[in-house]
């Protein structure tokens, strides 16, 4: 874009008075498309047409893939070790740094006047969880705990100290919860849950190697004491060398303080309800015995 | 604030949101102390519901596949078009049968809270257990070893000390019979032996006739002292 204005006059004139724009007047710039090299079409894309000189290379009967012409090949030389047994029942979390959480907070793909859920996240393309690949949720790491500030509500499902201490000294509040494999997919993805016409299902409780993890108030998890939780806090602020900010005080302390219920998958949905998206229902159990059932 | 570094192309990837709109579905914020925050809606994926074309399976009819009269599909077909496709919504949930399976499974399989702290207590309780008693061994062991020790140092010096020993009465027997035989016996020959065994039979009598004097010594100095 010129500065004068008189020359970017002419160019508009200029432009007026040119002929249509059409495939007949259009080129590429030079050097931007580079013509491929097609085998066997004569000169340097013909004659080996690229295969080489006899032997098995040219004539494509190359051995399978390791194959170290007889001497035993490197993946059967080297001997078996159980670094990967059982893999597939280790739980697996995908990172989430809070370099990337500033991110999208500052994007707006996260949007901080709610609580920050998984199924926020994931509508906001911050993180992808895989519960078919043994993922159990997301894991909030201290990368960027330096830059990050931002007051949020979050509920992740593992957390490092540092994390926590960030999130905290910033005036948040951060929650670690479980989800087993159903709750954890229906939370991922809703609107398909919702079409397929269940009814929301309860989240079931962590299995004993985790129930520690969650009943601990280091790790701010789901299960545990809330009083227990104040005092964790302060130690933290202690250890970490900041002043915690008193949350009763703040103006969002209504949002703050939303915490799910230990089998509550959705904020503000029950387990047992029906969510018709078609015509924007909520259907809700009568009998006792599902009540009694859902509620327990 | 984050107007001025979003470039046209995430303008147009999501459509930025300025003011507080009803009709979108993801909620726009403004924060309480008056700025606006630009928040990004997205556009999701349109919900083809297709309500108005619905295909609701003839259940009377045997063209139908099987699969299509079955409950799980009628709870897709409600999820898809809600009460027009003439699903009972008691059949959404579980039937009183169905309902007393998922009970019993989850008494069965799914422990509450407390028993999994219980049996976790349990556990625990179990290793320190086992931890303690290993310490305590091992603690009333290393007790043990000053004594044991000493023991074991005292039995070597005298098993030293005997070996020595037998070399030395070996070495002198083996002169012994050198000078009586005047050459280099064999102590494995026969003569060595009656060699060896005429040898202790003096020492016997030696022994006993010190025995002898002794007991003679110990009464005799008395009488001739007085």
């Amino acid at each position: 874009m010129s500065a004068s204005k008189t020359t970017g006059g002419k160019a508009i004139d200029i432009l007026r008075n040119l002929p249509r724009i059409s495939l007949a007047n259009l080129r590429p710039n030079p050097g931007a498309r580079k013509t491929e090299r097609r085998r066997g079409r004569g000169a340097h894309g013909g004659n080996k047409s690229g295969r080489g000189h006899k032997g098995e290379r040219q004539r494509g009967n190359r051995p399978r893939l390791g194959f170290e012409g007889g001497q035993t090949p490197f993946y059967l030389a080297i001997p078996k070790y159980g670094y990967n047994e059982g893999h597939s029942l280790r739980p697996q979390y995908q990172p989430l740094s809070l370099r990337r959480l500033q991110y999208l907070i500052d994007l707006g793909r996260v949007d901080t006047s709610q609580p920050i859920d998984l199924t926020q996240l994931v509508n906001g393309r911050g993180v992808t969880v895989q519960p078919l690949k043994r993922d159990y949720g997301v894991h909030l790491v201290e990368e960027g705990a330096d830059i990050f500030s931002a007051k949020i509500n979050i509920e992740v499902q593992r957390a490092t100290e540092g994390a926590v201490a960030a999130i905290e000294r910033n005036g948040g509040v951060i929650t670690t919860g479980f989800y087993d494999f159903r709750s954890l997919t229906i939370l991922c993805k809703p609107v398909p849950f919702f079409l397929s016409g269940q009814p929301i299902p309860k989240r079931m409780l962590p299995g004993e190697d985790m129930v520690r993890y969650y009943t601990g108030a280091e790790n701010r998890g789901y299960l545990s004491d809330p009083e227990e939780v104040e005092r964790a806090r302060q130690e933290l602020a202690q250890k970490y060398g900041y002043v915690l900010p008193d949350i009763s005080k703040d103006e969002l302390f209504h949002m703050l303080s939303m915490r799910k219920d230990c089998r509550q998958i959705f904020f503000g949905l029950a387990p047992g309800w029906v969510v018709n998206m078609a015509e924007r229902k909520i259907l809700k159990p009568t009998d006792e015995k599902l009540l009694r059932y859902y509620g327990s | 604030m984050a107007a001025s570094s979003l470039g046209r192309r995430t303008a147009m990837l999501f459509g930025i949101v300025k003011t507080f709109s009803l009709q979108r579905p993801v909620l726009p914020i403004i924060s309480r102390c008056g700025s606006l925050f630009q928040i990004a809606t997205y556009n999701p994926k349109p919900l083809r519901l297709n309500i108005k074309d619905p295909y609701i399976p003839n259940k009377e009819k045997e063209d139908t596949p099987h699969w299509q009269k079955t409950d799980k599909f009628d709870r897709k077909l409600f999820g898809r078009y809600g009460s027009i496709s003439g699903v009972d919504p008691v059949k959404l949930w579980p039937s009183p049968e169905k309902l007393e399976k998922l009970i019993a499974e989850e008494q069965e399989w799914q422990p509450t809270l407390e028993v999994m702290l219980q049996n976790i207590a349990a556990k625990e309780m179990e290793r320190e257990k086992k931890v303690k008693a290993r310490e305590k061994l091992i603690a009333t062991n290393m007790a043990k070893m000053p004594k044991m020790i000493e023991d074991w140092r005292r039995e070597t010096r005298a098993l030293k000390m005997k070996k020595r020993e037998e070399k030395a009465r070996k070495e002198r027997l083996v002169a012994e019979a050198r000078e009586r035989f005047g050459y280099a016996l064999d102590p494995r020959s026969p003569k060595f032996q009656e060699m060896v065994q005429e040898i202790e039979k003096e020492e016997k009598k030696k022994k006993k006739l010190l025995k002898s004097r002794m007991k003679q010594g110990d009464t005799a100095p008395a009488a001739p002292r007085t």
